[in-house]
């Protein structure tokens, strides 16, 4: 693509870049759920670097970095924080929970129970959490990367799909390459570099740059593209549930970002093929008949993406 | 994909049963139409094959039961003493190694019966060895089906046997085997268990299907055929195919004359050869009785009388007074036939005996002479005939009325006979055409004349019969109008009996064709089987029996004397044969647009036929124009590729206008397309550019789309937009056709 990415953009994924070793496509995916205001569920095993990734993520925007290991034991209160009576004051004080930060990794969420999933999950839709009737505004900007084990793992709380909905983008980070892997070791001979990153934007930069996504181009006849391919998703044969309003509202959002990381003030319909998947796969629920076939999510949006026509004319109005 | 024994089930018992039927009807009509008998031991064999096939029984096994019931069935049928004889064996061995070298040598008539058995035992094994194949390896039977109802069809249309009931026995079990192996078929593919309960299912809504659409099939009201039969013209081709029985008949000499009408083909066969003094037609026999669909000879009480070749003939046609030339012709026969041809007023037959005696036998109903040699009807070699040829007197002939013969009752009664059920029309229209006239001469030439109008058309091949209830003669005067000789002399003997005046129907060949002339004077013909005719003789009291000729394109030459002038008016005509250049239906193009008018049986038939003889008329300039304008359009298609990318700079490279850049970015969208670089449906412009991009070892493609997606997906763009992109585009679109 001959698009230039954004400079600032590309500052922050280079500084990214120091730490991770390839994984440029999620940090970028993380990136742009970060400066579309969604947040990022990040299904793998534990230990290819989730963490790095959102640290160096946050570090490189000067944002708060929070981490929460949802545990089963964990209780909502673990979450948003809890008021404390405080003798000498004579009254209570809210103790701010580890959702009070920019940047949130919820590692692990699937571990914990729906109830103390919700709370993090309703923090993640308003923007806000309230304890003991006192509602607290989170931070600004406010991304939450979760992760989760593959559900098949045992012990684990599938999240129900409403709550699926809220995370704008879902994806693997997947094993390094050999040669990735071997830079992985490489480094890891050295220090840590994590501690010695700068931040390259401030979080000032950062709204700014959320703010300038609204304003990213999206044509009638792209709405109408991804209006057609979120309803293509819901008659589909082996779906059961397609894709809800909101996912379409997601993909335009996220290929806004998509645009502008790469330069453009207008979307694409690139942007939207792209992202698709990411946007869509996890919104979608199979027919147990379909899933017993071995189709996946992902396989029914690209066969949608394969059948509905990019549109290359103008809509006649 | 095979079954294995354990799915073998009810279901795929039904399934032989009912191919089992269907190979029935195969052998079915053989017992009709051929001479093979024991169809049982046939019929069994075939059970026991399929049965063993059912049953999977392995191919040695079953091969060799096979081989011994054939022998055993041979053995039943064509030979005697025990089976278990060596002696039949070695004869059976023979026949095979007689029968082999004969087919060797195509005489197909000289195998015996035994190797015919032998061989119809083996087709046998094949198909039931076929069935299998369908059923099993196949699962399907359509083609079977569709030739077994293609084979009844046939047979029922071809051969007297009657397939009514075997079409709907053979419909039953071949939608009940293709039924129920689209059962298999869909089991296997839909890999589902086929026991019973699911064999259930499909059955008996299979089943009610079934009997749905036989049920209404068979209750269903059946349409009588829109075409004419096209048997005729089909079997016409068959060298064997008979006459009488209604179909198309070889033109030629026939003896049943009693279901008249159909087509005719021309058949060039020499009869005989004749040397005469001048044209004269050649009687066979006359026939007295009309019935309606034909012509048959009152049996009568009357006795052949025999006479030797020196005797006077003892037949009178025409009274003493009667003003004759005596005359002598020469037959030369080619075709054996036992009967005599000879000329209106024989009186004497030469013919050299050889070395038998001859006889001549004389029919007096029919005025058939037959030649006997040694008591036995046969063929005789050259004859001469002499016989007075009549020169009538016109005068004479005004002169004979009814009053004369009123009463020779027997003779008025048998001469004016019609059949009862002559439609009235008939009598009407006779006698609408007589009315003015006053003799039976007038009247006679009257009727002889009404034929050759331009209403009627000499036609061989386009000749109805007439329906069961329906007269032969109505038929042809009042809505085919359409016919030969038979139509026309049987018309107007039945017209002529219609107003009281005594006619016979005459039958014979004409003249001939005249092919040289002979050292001594006389002339020799030619008379083929196309020159059969037959004609009309009218019976004037006082002269006797005259001919008329109403068939169109024929002159009989009769000749008649005016008493009163020296010139005696001879009507003497054209050399007409009755044959099958394609000259002949050309001729009467104008008769058959008024025959459209009131007629409208045929009228059909004929609108087909003059818009096919305008298409005819006009058919190479259609035909030329279409196919210069086909062949242009097609090739400027083909071309399209070269032609419209010019057509497209010289439209949108001169706008300035932006929407200009869509029509141009989709026209050479297509273009591309047409070159081969197809865009997949959810194919990107940017990904399709750079394909192309690739395809070309370019960069336009991309930096195009770029400034078209950006005037796509942007909206406002600058105005300057399309007059960038241009130069990109021109150069895609030149790349393209090139």
């Amino acid at each position: 693509m001959r698009n230039q990415m954004n400079p600032t953009v590309e500052r922050i994924l280079g500084n990214i870049d120091k730490v991770m070793t390839g994984k440029r496509n999620v940090a970028e995916l993380s990136l742009i759920a970060l400066l579309a205001g969604g947040h990022v569920l990040l299904e793998d095993v534990p230990g290819v670097g989730k963490t790095m990734m959102v640290r160096a993520l946050a570090k490189s925007v000067s944002a708060k970095f929070r981490r929460i290991q949802f545990t089963p034991d964990l209780l909502p209160s673990d979450v948003t924080g809890v008021s404390i009576y405080n003798p000498k004051e004579m009254e209570f004080e809210f103790r701010p929970g580890p959702i009070m930060g920019n940047i949130i990794l919820a590692d692990e969420i699937n571990r914990t129970s729906p109830k103390t999933q919700s709370a993090l999950l309703e923090g993640m839709e308003e923007h806000s959490v309230t304890v003991d009737g006192v509602t607290h505004l989170l931070g600004k900007p406010f991304f939450v990367m979760a992760t989760q084990n593959p559900i098949d793992y045992e012990g684990t709380y599938p999240l129900p799909e409403a709550q699926l909905d809220r995370f704008l983008l879902k994806m693997k980070m997947g094993y390094p390459a050999p040669e990735e892997e071997m830079e992985v070791l490489n480094r890891a001979q050295r220090n840590l570099p994590i501690e010695d990153l700068q931040p390259v934007v401030s979080l000032e930069d950062l709204r700014d740059l959320q703010q300038s996504i609204k304003e990213v181009v999206v044509d009638d006849t792209l709405k109408r593209y991804i209006v057609e391919l979120a309803n293509r998703t819901r008659g589909h044969s082996s779906v059961y549930l397609g894709v809800s309003p909101r996912g379409s509202i997601a993909l335009m959002k996220a290929a806004q970002a998509y645009a502008f990381i790469y330069g453009r003030d207008y979307v694409i319909p690139d942007d939207i093929q792209y992202l698709a998947p990411f946007v869509f796969a996890h919104r979608i629920i199979l027919k147990s008949e379909a899933r017993f076939e071995g189709i996946t999510t992902e396989d029914v949006v690209n066969r949608v993406l394969a059948r509905v026509s990019v549109p290359v004319q103008r809509l006649v109005k | 994909m095979r079954i294995d024994k354990s799915k073998k089930d009810v279901t795929f018992f039904l399934l032989y049963i009912f191919s089992f039927l269907l190979l029935w009807e195969w052998l079915r009509p053989l017992e009709e139409l051929t001479d093979t008998g024991h169809l049982g031991v046939f019929l069994g064999f075939v059970f026991v094959s399929l049965m063993m096939s059912y049953f999977n029984m392995p191919i040695l096994p079953s091969a060799l039961i096979k081989v011994i019931i054939i022998l055993y069935s041979i053995h039943f049928m064509y030979y005697e003493g025990t089976f278990f004889s060596l002696e039949w064996f070695g004869q059976l061995f023979n026949e095979v190694i007689v029968n082999s070298v004969v087919i060797i040598n195509a005489e197909w008539t000289e195998i015996s019966n035994v190797f015919r058995t032998l061989l119809f035992f083996t087709l046998l094994w094949l198909m039931a060895y076929l069935i299998q194949y369908w059923l099993i390896n196949r699962k399907q039977i359509f083609v079977f089906f569709f030739m077994t109802l293609v084979y009844i069809t046939v047979l029922d249309t071809f051969s007297p046997y009657e397939a009514d009931a075997a079409i709907v026995r053979t419909v039953i079990a071949g939608f009940a085997v293709m039924g129920m192996l689209a059962y298999y078929r869909t089991a296997d593919r839909e890999v589902v268990k086929k026991n019973l309960k699911s064999a259930k299912k499909w059955m008996i809504p299979l089943v009610a299907m079934i009997v749905l659409s036989v049920g209404i099939g068979y209750a269903a009201p059946k349409a009588d055929p829109i075409w004419p039969d096209p048997v005729p013209f089909i079997t016409s081709y068959n060298e064997d195919s008979g006459e009488g029985s209604g179909g198309v008949k070889k033109v030629g000499y026939g003896t049943d004359d009693s279901a008249l009408g159909g087509p005719f083909i021309g058949d060039d066969r020499v009869v005989f050869t004749a040397e005469a003094d001048g044209r004269h037609y050649w009687r066979i026999e006359t026939k007295d009785v009309y019935t309606g669909k034909g012509w048959v000879a009152d049996k009568g009480t009357a006795v052949p009388v025999e006479f030797s070749p020196e005797q006077n003939i003892p037949m009178q046609p025409f009274e003493e007074e009667v003003k004759t030339e005596q005359r002598t012709s020469r037959v030369t026969p080619k075709i054996g036939y036992p009967h005599l041809v000879y000329p209106l007023g024989v009186t004497e037959v030469e013919a050299s005996s050889g070395n038998s005696t001859l006889q001549f036998s004389l029919d007096p109903t029919t005025e058939k002479i037959t030649s006997i040699a040694d008591g036995q009807a046969g063929s005789i070699g050259p004859y001469s005939l002499n016989f007075n040829h009549p020169v009538y007197s016109v005068e004479k002939l005004k002169a004979a009325g009814p009053e004369e013969l009123a009463t020779e009752f027997a003779f008025l009664s048998k001469y004016t006979q019609v059949p009862e059920e002559l439609p009235e029309r008939v009598v009407e229209l006779a006698e609408e055409i007589t009315k003015d006239k006053v003799t039976w001469l007038e009247k006679a030439q009257a009727i002889e004349k009404y034929f050759r109008s331009n209403e009627f058309v000499y036609d061989q091949t386009l000749v109805a019969v007439p329906e069961e209830d329906q007269d032969y003669v109505d038929q042809f005067l009042f809505e085919t109008q359409r016919g030969y000789c038979d139509n026309f002399s049987t018309s107007m003997v039945v017209m002529m009996r219609s107003v009281g005046i005594p006619a016979r129907w005459v039958k014979g060949y004409t003249e001939g064709e005249y092919i040289d002339t002979l050292e001594n004077g006389r002339r020799l013909y030619e008379v083929t089987n196309n020159n059969a005719h037959s004609w009309v003789e009218g019976y004037f009291p006082g002269v006797g029996w005259v001919p008329f000729e109403p068939t169109q394109g024929f002159s009989n030459n009769v000749q008649f004397e005016y008493d009163n002038k020296d010139d005696s008016q001879t009507q003497t005509g054209q050399e007409e044969e009755e044959d099958t250049t394609p000259t002949a239906p050309e001729k009467p193009e104008l008769p058959e647009e008024q025959a459209q008018v009131d007629k409208p049986k045929v009228s059909f038939s004929e609108g087909l036929k003059s818009a096919g003889a305008f298409l005819k008329d006009n058919l190479q300039k259609i035909f030329l124009t279409l196919l210069v304008l086909a062949v242009f359009t097609a090739i400027m298609y083909r071309l399209r590729g070269r032609w419209l990318p010019v057509l497209y700079i010289l439209l949108y490279k001169y706008k300035k206008e932006n929407k200009y850049m869509e029509k141009a970015y989709i026209a050479l969208l297509l273009q591309l397309e047409r070159y081969g670089l197809k865009r997949e449906k959810g194919q990107t412009l940017r990904d399709y550019a750079n394909y192309v991009d690739s395809f070309f070892s370019t960069n336009e493609m991309r930096w195009l789309t770029e400034k078209y997606e950006e005037y796509l997906y942007r909206g406002d763009t600058d105005e300057e937009m399309w007059r960038n992109a241009k130069k990109y585009w021109e150069f895609m679109i030149r790349k393209v056709s090139a």
